[in-house]
């Protein structure tokens, strides 16, 4: 019995405890910056040369990790001492990850690259090979705070979502109805963007938020969304979309319905369809969620592999990029499913 | 005809698909850098013993003459109801098994009943209520929640002196299903209504309530499946079932069972899930490129369908 | 004589049957505008009809494998590979289009023969057979496009699927009831259709009738790979988009369609008519659903029901004749 009480005064404890922690974004973002300056001694997952570098992909199916994955190649080429690189795709199902990272220990990779479908599943499987002396980085996903991960090089969907908000509504002059199409519900792109925007609405009262859509990244399912918003409001002022390869789905539907002149795109991200987009209508413009992650988790790998004292998290900056300034990084000979990036040109993705 | 041959063609025949485990376990061997570490065997089990329990099941409801495409998203749903409910605690485990058998019985009632009620072919209506499934998962949660009971964790991934413990569940319900499929009445019941249900009911079966029992032991082993996956994750993913339901039909039709219904057996069931859990385990240690790999899974179940083809089937 | 009776009576169930899915239809428009005033308009009903274009396609040719008594699982597939295989011998250049059409229809006939050639020549069900080409074709389309949505597509392309004739109905959306018209004139009246059907009811009469049913499985199949081909372009055109999974889960919307449409499948009932029906009440309740404000998620539940309570009544009603 007085076991009993105490678990559950514990548990009430950490509930009141979590609530205020949770309460504000602003705390959390403040908690995610100490927790990413942190340091870990990485002497145990030290190796001898060569190495064998293991990539665990959540999903292989969607362009932006193809061009990530090409980043972690080109900078593997770059440093002789990495050997092999080996990579599994789990097709967006976590069970096959948890199988996927298990395989990759009994290869004997010497550092774990990876990108999950959902953060928590994985997060035994990992701690498993962090135990074996396997460093695990997560890159290109959100910031991991856990046994599991060593490190993240990761980009802040907080900041990011923010940034796209503030645009959005700035250029709205701070009045008007809006949508937002967001990723597939349930990962952190997704969550961590709603937050933001519904954060910077509290300072912009007379914006209103008509719905919150998934669009899960696919340009074909966000068209057919927004062609039934369009049926459903007879007015729309704005539409916050992070995700370039979403964005076009929704302004071509507003460009068939005729209405595209009463809308104002939010900025969307480097993808190459919407660049292209962007230059033809010299609106919207980018906050970029830069593929060359991929690099700075490898750069992280082998700062681990040598030893060496290591941050639990690495910020990959977004950067803001005017309408005016597309020029420079839009490529209009390649496919629509393309990323501007910093790879060299024999790197790219054939 | 069938019956003159040797006893020992017509067990290879009916059990093949155990034969080409065991080829496959020694080709992985030989073939297959890193497979025979201790660890990589029990490993193979862990991933498919999931597959093996969802397929028996599958095998049963196959064998009455139906089929049952819910269950992948019921074991999702499971999945996510009982990490919820359980949120880590180690003495909630007990109750959490108990509601993931008690939903996944639920659900395997229903569509017994919505069965026999509204006679549509089972294959649109258990494809109807995957898409319901799907929904109320979706508007229950959209995102991870909870956390399973330390137990799970450990029946799904634990050793019991190198045995994986996933290993012993599998067994002893292969077993418990094999015994009740031929040497009790229902299960003969069950397989003599797949055969021909218009005959099984003149021989005064009562297909109605067979078929009903084949649901509900579906959706038991949703529960059970659910129980191991959600010991896999350590957390409720609300996607953790998707395709399930299409891999279990694939294991026990590889298995050598007929869609149409009557023949089957859980053994070769579940030896079809570990051969398939060997083939993903030993893409991925030869380093096979991602992409070929789905393509390789399509081409060995094309494949495996013609060589394990039932017999003596009219057209 | 006999033959001729069965035909007869067939076509005379399948046309009970095929007017039931309409009623369910118009109920569900009468629901729709009592929803919303906007449902009726002419542009909205042109939408409709154009997002439902990929998968109505490939539907029809669903229809046929289905009424030989088959089915085809690997649509899906085939369209998302169709549809990175026009994208990129398009290359972004307007005078390959035509060669990009012809090779993308000719790649889902292949596959589809493919498939034939599975169903006819062994015993295993065309159930776990297309599974598991749907399976090789996925697998096949990843390593083509190496997971990329390669290609370029010509915006002369899209604008020529996308222009509205008379402001009103895309010519997309048109050349799926042209399709639907043709197949459906096809099936009903030609030797060849009406031949699917004898196949579809008693596979053994037929066999004795000396029927060439392995030649015209092969056929079937290949038509039906066709189509999905042909769905592949459409959905192409219509969003623009050629990545690997474009068109997974369409083929149970498609399978959806055609049950609801009253095709079964045991074979030898059914028609291209209830096929269209059918697709229409799945998207007009997807629209319904967005309509009313309902969550995408209520929309799954809402597609589940349909599917069981239309195939409910559908037996229902076969009953009662």
């Amino acid at each position: 019995m007085r076991r009993l009480t105490y678990i559950l005064s514990a548990c009430l404890f950490i509930v009141i405890a979590a609530v205020p922690l949770n309460a504000f974004g602003q705390t959390n973002r403040e908690l995610q910056d100490k927790q990413m300056r942190e340091v870990v001694d990485t002497i145990k997952f030290k190796k001898v040369p060569p190495y064998k570098v293991g990539v665990s992909a959540g999903y292989l199916s969607n362009s932006w990790v193809v061009f990530c994955l090409q980043h972690i190649r080109y900078e593997a080429s770059l440093h002789p001492e990495i050997a092999e690189i080996v990579v599994t795709d789990a097709g967006f199902n976590p069970t096959k990850q948890v199988a996927d990272i298990e395989d990759l220990i009994s290869k004997n990779v010497s550092v774990i690259l990876y990108w999950p479908v959902d953060d928590k599943a994985i997060e035994p499987v990992l701690k498993k090979a962090a135990e074996k002396g396997i460093a695990t980085i997560d890159t290109g996903g959100g910031f991991v705070y856990s046994p599991g991960t060593v490190s993240s090089a990761f980009i802040d969907q907080l900041t990011l979502g923010e940034m796209v908000a503030k645009h959005l509504l700035d250029d709205l002059k701070g009045k008007g109805k809006i949508f937002a199409m967001l990723p597939i519900a349930g990962t952190t792109a997704a969550v961590d963007q709603l937050a933001a925007l519904k954060d910077v609405l509290k300072s912009y009262p007379r914006i209103e938020l008509l719905s919150a859509e998934h669009g899960d990244w696919n340009r074909a399912k966000a068209k057919q969304i927004t062609e039934n918003l369009l049926q459903r409001y007879s007015h729309i002022d704005g539409v916050f979309s992070p995700a370039g390869q979403m964005s076009i789905g929704v302004a071509e539907a507003f460009e068939e319905a005729g209405r595209i002149d009463e809308v104002t795109m939010s900025p969307g991200d480097e993808y190459n369809g919407w660049l292209k987009w962007v230059a033809k209508h010299k609106q919207g413009g980018a906050v970029t969620f830069p593929t060359r992650a991929g690099q700075v988790g490898m750069q992280v790998g082998l700062e681990a592999l040598n030893g060496k004292v290591v941050k639990r998290g690495y910020l990959v900056p977004s950067e803001y990029l005017s309408p005016a300034e597309i020029d420079k990084y839009v490529e209009a000979n390649a496919p629509d499913d393309w990323w501007a990036s910093t790879l060299p040109n024999n790197w790219k993705p054939k | 005809m069938w019956r003159d041959q040797p006893w020992w063609f017509r067990d290879a025949r009916q059990y093949g698909i155990v034969i080409v485990l065991l080829l496959a376990v020694i080709g992985a061997f030989i073939a297959v850098p890193d497979f025979n570490t201790e660890e990589n065997l029990g490993n193979v089990v862990t991933q498919s013993a999931a597959l093996g329990v969802l397929a028996i099941g599958q095998t049963f409801v196959i064998l009455c003459g139906l089929i049952d495409l819910s269950v992948g998203q019921l074991l999702g749903l499971i999945v996510v109801l009982s990490c919820d409910f359980a949120a880590g605690r180690p003495e909630r485990f007990i109750a959490a098994v108990t509601m993931a058998l008690g939903v996944g019985a639920v659900s395997g009632a229903i569509t017994g009943l919505l069965n026999n009620w509204l006679r549509i072919h089972p294959l649109i209506l258990t494809f109807g209520l995957l898409s319901i499934l799907q929904g109320v998962i979706f508007l229950y949660t959209d995102r991870s929640l909870g956390q399973a009971p330390p137990q799970f964790a450990w029946l799904a991934n634990g050793r019991l002196a190198g045995v994986p413990a996933a290993a012993v569940v599998l067994a002893l319900l292969t077993a418990t299903a094999h015994l009740v499929l031929t040497r009790t009445a229902v299960g003969r019941h069950i397989c003599a209504v797949g055969g021909n249900e218009e005959n099984a009911r003149r021989a005064g079966i009562n297909t109605h309530s067979v078929q009903f029992f084949a649901f509900v032991i579906s959706g038991v082993s949703a529960g059970l499946a659910a129980v191991l996956v959600a010991g896999r994750l350590g957390t409720g993913f609300p996607n953790a079932g998707s395709g399930y339901e299409l891999d279990a039909v694939v294991a026990v039709v590889l298995g050598g069972a007929s869609l149409a219904g009557g023949t089957g057996n859980v053994v070769c069931t579940v030896a079809a899930a570990v051969v398939l859990g060997l083939i993903s385990n030993a893409l991925n240690l030869l380093q096979i490129s991602t992409f070929v790999q789905i393509l390789v899974k399509g081409l060995i179940v094309i494949g495996a369908i013609l060589v394990n083809q039932p017999s003596g089937e009219p057209a | 004589m006999t033959s001729a009776l069965r035909i007869t009576r067939s076509a005379i169930t399948a046309t009970v049957e095929r007017s039931a899915i309409w009623i369910v239809l118009l109920a569900l428009v009468l629901a729709g505008t009592i929803l919303s005033d906007a449902f009726l308009r002419p542009v909205y009903l042109g939408n409709v009809v154009r997002q439902l274009s990929p998968a109505g396609i490939a539907a029809i040719g669903v229809t046929f494998v289905m009424v030989l008594g088959g089915i085809d699982l690997s649509v899906g597939a085939v369209i998302s590979f169709a549809a990175v295989v026009c994208a990129v011998q398009m290359n972004g250049e307007t005078h390959n289009i035509p060669w990009a059409l012809g090779a993308t229809l000719l790649a889902g006939a292949v596959v589809g023969l493919a498939n034939g050639v599975l169903v006819a020549m062994s015993r295993a069900s065309p159930f776990i057979l297309t599974l598991g080409s749907s399976l090789a074709v996925y697998g096949l389309t990843q390593i083509y496009s190496g997971g990329t949505a390669r290609g370029v597509i010509t915006p002369e392309f899209r604008n020529f699927f996308n222009y509205r004739l008379g402001g009103i109905l895309p010519v997309l959306a048109l050349t799926f009831l042209l399709t639907a018209l043709v197949g459906g004139l096809a099936l009903r009246y030609s030797r060849y259709g009406r031949s699917l059907y004898l196949i579809g009811s008693n596979p053994r009469a037929a066999r004795i009738s000396g029927l060439p049913i392995a030649r015209i499985t092969l056929v079937t199949y290949s038509l039906s790979g066709l189509l999905a081909g042909f769905g592949g372009i459409a959905l192409l055109a219509r969003s623009g988009v050629s990545s690997t999974f474009s068109g997974r889960g369409l083929e149970f919307d498609v399978l959806a369609a055609v049950v609801l449409g009253g095709t079964t499948f045991e074979g030898g009932t059914g028609g291209v008519g209830g096929t269209v029906a059918g697709i229409l009440v799945l998207f007009v309740a997807f629209n319904m659903a967005n309509m009313a404000g309902l969550n995408y998620n209520a929309q799954l539940i809402i597609k589940g029901v349909i599917i069981v309570a239309s195939s409910a009544a559908y037996n229902y009603l076969k009953r009662r004749e």
